[in-house]
Parts: C-alpha cells; sequence; structure tokens
C-alpha cells in the first residue's frame, strides 16, 4: 500500500473524531452553549462579589453592613460616595454593601442546603428503588407525607420554634426539601435494576453495596447534576421567601430576603430597596435554571438536538 | 370510577396519619413550652397555675397518649380555642377558607387561561419569534420570586401609578360590590399564578413538539386534514393530558404561596391567619391551619387522579 493511499485514509483534521468519554463530551457541549457559559460567568461573577464581601466592604465602600447612620436614613441613590451607589435604608445603612453581604448568605444557603437534600433525597431514593420491598414503603410514606403539606408552613413553624442561624436553616430547608430528589432517584433505579449489566453484576456475585455505588450511582449522577441546580435555586428562593416574612435569617445579618422585609414596611418612603435585593434574587435562580437546562443538554444524549 | 376514588381516599389515609403525627410532634418536640407559649409575657402567671394547666390541657401525660387524645380530637375536627379569638379554631378558619379559596381558584383559572394558549402558540411557532419571546419570559418568570412580583405589583401599580388596590378584599363600604372584589383580586391572582403563568407554556410546549413527532400526525395529514384541525383535534388533546400531573406541583404553589400573597396584599384567607397565628403565637390555630391546609391539599391531589383518568383513556381503571 502506497503512502499516499494510507494518508488519504487518515481524515483531515477538522473531521477526525477523538473518541471522547462521557464526561469530557459533556464538557466540550457545555463549553460550545453560550447561554450556559453566560448564566456561569454571572452566578461567577456573584460568587467573586460575595466571597469579597469583606475585602470590598473595607477597601471599595469604606462603610460596614451593620454601620448605622440614623439622620440619613432612606438616602437616595447618589454618586457622592460609594457606600451610597444604591441609597441608604431605613437605618441609614449602606445598600450596596448589604447586598454583598447578603449575596453570601443566600448563595451559601443555597449550595449548602441543597447539599444537605441531595444527600438525603439520593441515599433514600437508590436504596428504596433497589432494595423496594418494606423499605420502598416507608420511603414513599414519608415523601407523601412531607408532599402533602405545604413546605412553606413547615418552614414557618420550624423558624419560628427554633431561633435559626444560617447553617441550622439550610440544613432545615435541605431536610425538608429532598421529596423531588428522591423520587427522581428512586425511578431511574427502579429502571437501572432491571438492566443487563446489574444483573451481570449480580451474577458474578456483586453485593448490594458495589452495585449501588459501581453501577447504579453512576447512572444516577447525570441526572442528579441537574436537579442539584434546581435544588439550589430551590433553596435559595425558599431561604429568601421564609426571610422576607421575618422567619428566616434575623437581622442585623443581612440576606436579600430580610431586606426586602425591611424595604416592604415602608414601601413608598424607599421604592428603590424593593429592587435590587429582588432582582438580584431573580438573577441568580435565572442563571442556575439556565445552567440545568445546559447541563441537561449536554448530559442527557437522548436529549440532544430535541431543542 | 366510583371505587377508584375510594381507593385513593383510604391510601390518603396514611399520609394524613404522617402529617398529623409531624404536626404533633413539632409543637411537642421544640424547645418551646407550649404553657409558656401560651402565656408569652402578657400574664403574671405562679408556678402552680402552670402546673394545673399543663395538667388541665393533657401535657403532663406521656406522648403517645397525648398523640393518641389529639387524634381524637382531630377525628372529630376540635382544635380546642384560640388564644386570640377565644373561640373555637374551626369557626375562625371556616370563616377565612371562602376568602382562600376564591383566590387559589381564580389563580389556577387564569394560569390555565394563560398558561394554556401561550405554550400551544410556542409549540406552533417553534423557532420563531413568539416562541422565543414566550421561552424567555417564562423561564425568567419562574426566577421571579412570589414576593418580589407582589411587592413590584403593589409599589408599581398600586402606590405609583394607582391603578390597582394595595390590599384587603373590598374597598370600604362596597362590601358586597362583585366589581370591586375582582378589582381587588387582580393582584393576588397574579402573584398566585405566576408560577403557573410561566410553567404551563414551557410544559405543554414540550407535550406538544412531542406530539407533533408522533406517526399519526403525519397520518393525519396525509389524509388531507387541515393543520388547524390536526392540532385541536388530536395534538392538543394528547399533549394537554400530562398537564394534568404538573397540576400537583401547581396546588402546592397555591396553599403555600398563599401565606405570602396573602400576607403582602392583606387578604384575610387561611394564609395570613397561619401567619398571624404563628406571629401571636396562637397555637391551636397554627395546628388546625397546617392539617387543614394539608387535607386540602391531598384532596386537591386525589382530584387531580380522578381528573387523569377521566380525561386519558389509555387508562383503565383497576377497580
Amino acid at each position: 500500500m502506497s503512502t499516499a493511499t494510507a494518508q488519504m485514509l487518515v481524515p483531515p483534521a477538522d473531521l477526525r473524531r477523538v473518541s471522547a468519554s462521557f464526561w469530557s463530551d459533556a464538557l466540550w457541549r457545555l463549553r460550545h452553549d453560550p447561554t450556559t457559559m453566560a448564566a456561569f460567568a454571572v452566578l461567577f461573577a456573584l460568587a467573586v462579589l460575595a466571597v469579597g464581601a469583606d475585602f470590598l466592604a473595607d477597601n471599595v465602600f469604606h462603610w460596614s453592613f451593620s454601620r448605622q447612620d440614623i439622620l440619613n436614613s432612606y438616602g437616595t441613590p447618589n454618586t457622592d460616595q460609594p457606600a451610597m451607589w444604591l441609597g441608604s435604608d431605613q437605618l441609614g445603612r449602606s445598600q450596596i454593601v448589604r447586598l454583598l453581604y447578603g449575596a453570601r448568605v443566600s448563595l451559601f444557603i443555597g449550595v449548602f442546603g441543597a447539599v444537605v437534600s441531595l444527600v438525603i433525597g439520593v441515599g433514600l431514593g437508590i436504596s428504596a428503588g433497589y432494595f423496594r420491598g418494606w423499605w420502598d414503603d416507608v420511603i414513599v410514606w414519608l415523601v407523601s407525607t412531607l408532599n402533602g403539606i405545604p413546605t412553606l408552613y413547615l418552614l414557618l413553624i420550624v423558624g419560628f420554634l427554633f431561633r435559626l442561624d444560617y447553617i441550622s436553616l439550610a440544613i432545615f430547608i435541605g431536610a425538608l426539601g429532598w421529596t423531588f430528589v428522591t423520587n427522581q432517584a428512586r425511578g431511574q433505579t427502579f429502571s437501572l435494576r432491571e438492566r443487563d449489566f446489574v444483573t451481570a453484576a449480580r451474577v458474578i456475585g456483586a453485593s448490594p453495596g458495589r452495585i449501588i455505588l459501581r453501577h447504579i450511582f453512576p447512572n444516577v449522577l447525570p441526572l442528579m447534576i441537574v436537579i442539584a441546580m434546581i435544588d439550589v435555586a430551590g433553596v435559595i428562593l425558599a431561604e429568601s421567601g421564609l426571610s422576607y416574612l421575618g422567619f428566616g435569617i434575623q437581622p442585623p445579618v443581612p440576606s436579600w430576603g430580610n431586606m426586602l422585609n425591611g424595604a416592604s414596611q415602608f414601601v413608598t418612603r424607599g421604592p428603590w430597596l424593593v429592587y435590587p435585593p429582588g432582582f438580584l434574587i431573580a438573577l441568580t435562580v435565572l442563571c442556575l435554571y439556565l445552567i440545568g437546562d445546559g447541563l441537561r443538554d449536554a448530559l442527557d444524549p437522548r436529549l440532544r438536538g430535541a431543542k | 370510577m366510583g371505587r377508584f376514588v375510594l381507593r385513593r381516599l383510604v391510601q390518603a389515609v396514611p399520609t394524613l396519619f404522617g402529617i398529623l403525627l409531624l404536626t404533633f410532634l413539632l409543637t411537642r418536640l421544640s424547645p418551646s413550652d407550649p404553657v409558656a407559649l401560651m402565656f408569652g409575657d402578657r400574664f403574671n402567671v405562679t408556678e402552680e397555675q402552670r402546673q394545673e394547666l399543663r395538667h388541665n390541657l393533657g401535657l403532663d401525660e406521656p406522648l403517645p397518649i397525648q398523640f393518641i387524645t389529639y387524634l381524637g380530637k382531630v377525628v372529630v375536627l376540635d382544635f380546642g380555642n384560640s388564644f386570640i379569638y377565644h373561640r373555637p379554631v374551626m369557626q375562625v378558619i371556616a370563616e377565612r377558607l371562602p376568602n382562600s379559596l376564591q383566590l387559589s381558584i381564580a389563580a389556577l383559572l387564569v394560569g390555565l387561561a394563560i398558561g394554556v394558549p401561550l405554550g400551544i402558540l410556542a409549540a406552533l411557532t417553534r423557532g420563531r419569534l413568539p416562541d422565543h419571546v414566550i421561552r424567555l419570559t417564562s423561564v425568567v418568570g419562574h426566577a421571579i420570586p412570589t414576593f418580589w412580583f407582589g411587592l413590584l405589583f403593589v409599589l408599581v401599580l398600586g402606590v405609583q401609578l394607582r391603578w390597582f388596590p394595595v390590599g384587603s378584599m373590598n374597598a370600604i363600604g362596597k362590601e358586597n360590590d362583585i366589581l370591586d372584589r375582582l378589582w381587588h383580586m387582580v393582584g393576588p391572582v397574579l402573584t398566585l399564578s405566576l408560577g403557573a403563568i410561566s410553567n404551563y407554556p414551557r410544559f405543554l410546549r414540550t407535550q406538544m413538539l412531542e406530539e407533533l413527532s408522533q406517526d399519526y400526525v403525519r397520518t393525519a395529514h396525509s389524509k388531507g386534514l387541515r393543520g388547524r384541525a390536526v392540532v385541536t383535534g388530536h395534538v392538543l388533546r394528547n399533549a394537554i393530558i400530562p398537564l394534568v400531573t404538573s397540576l400537583g406541583g401547581i396546588l402546592t404553589l397555591l396553599i403555600g404561596g398563599a401565606v405570602i400573597t396573602e400576607q403582602i396584599f392583606n387578604w384575610p384567607g387561611l394564609g395570613r391567619l397561619f401567619f398571624e397565628a404563628l406571629v401571636n403565637k396562637d397555637f391551636p390555630i397554627v395546628q388546625a391551619n397546617v392539617v387543614v391546609g394539608s387535607a386540602l391539599l391531598l384532596l386537591s391531589y386525589i382530584l387531580r387522579d380522578v381528573v387523569y383518568v377521566l380525561v386519558d383513556p389509555r387508562i383503565k381503571v383497576k377497580a
């Protein structure tokens, strides 16, 4: 065979398809999805601002989040000093600095709460779907019970009875919000455990723990990553709603929700206090949903091109 | 059909039991003492009187006994007297219930009336401008927190432009004026149905696109059926069925979201009653409210399942 034919057999560089693993393929798809990347960028910027809240408050705005200036309460937004770019609240505190700290609280609770609900939900869902029997009955009963109570009612009662700091609040929201994850994980496990590769593993004598960890879990994971994004958004919405009603994060610690609580009490005095916190909540949640959508498209081969 | 409804009702019993157990435990295992909650800081009460009250309320009994007593009372809808209103709790709840139902039923209808046409439009104009606009607004609407939407409504359309009333159910002196009531309902109903309005189009669009790619659509077209007849006669009928299952999530939003919406718009319904009772430490009302809210939710789930069976001929009821 001449070298010319051998060269012809090798496709030109731009047509060559490198064999890609599932994850690197998904990553490639994500990188070429402008909406998702934009949402990532916005969320990343918010996270950086949240982490750098202390630094920014000290060095840029020269105003701590709890510093009050009663004489200048309800200051309209102005450019005289950086701390007053977005005006001041009923106690003369800097709105923009409080928004930064609020980002920290909201994002932390969102991520931490979602982790709690995912750990509980995936654990219960996979075990219920795999072992079935009475264990499954118990889980289904728990899920239907929790779904039967309006979640906000439960959260309000818990928030009232136990004075919550932001860690316990995140745990509680996560501990009450795992039913959706459980249902999804359980459903997936149901169909996975009947598949041939699981039967094969069982036939060789693999233990249930090994089958779950090595065969079921990796296949449930992609869906769970998508749900994680929706979950973070859900926890952020729950926290802000709760804090808005005055039962979540307690002042003086600012969260986007409790800032709106303060703003809503005298809507007419400081309308500019109503827009930014809600906008940031909506923006964060929107980015999370968009990332969730993007991840779903990237991770689920069946949905490709279905847009 | 009757047996199907009956079976669903029986299936709801363990769930209801779980809900009662949870509400019971929440109030009993809390670090706060119910007797202390009852008195708050309002009265000077001696330790003896506290003990006596604890005994009268049965709080000195073991927990399982207390729970059984509680169950026995719930079965006959006896939640005791409200600490604040000094009337039977169920009386207070029964007064507020119609106000909440008005809002949630209206919100459900508005959500369907706006969401379904938008979903159809998006599916039919797939990839073109209306589709993009509808998809964008529905994902944004989904991300907006309910309470912020309500606040903006009050601030912009109520306070600044004065187009809509900012709260309560009626203008003073117009308590029986239906038009005035509808006028007052615009804000809370829109706020409450925001979730449905932004969810339905996305959901219905996906379902319609899926149905549009099915073989029977091509068959209908090749038989010479006009496009509109295919959509309304075949596609829509099948696409709308899964919408019924998504009602469940919406119902949760409606009943749970009522707390926030009624609070913002000063609407005297169950949600606001719950919130006020919690702030005033009126625990009998809180407990009864959770039980009634949950019972409503369970009932609406059952209703949803019944509707599902009615609209989907593929499901045969095994009775």
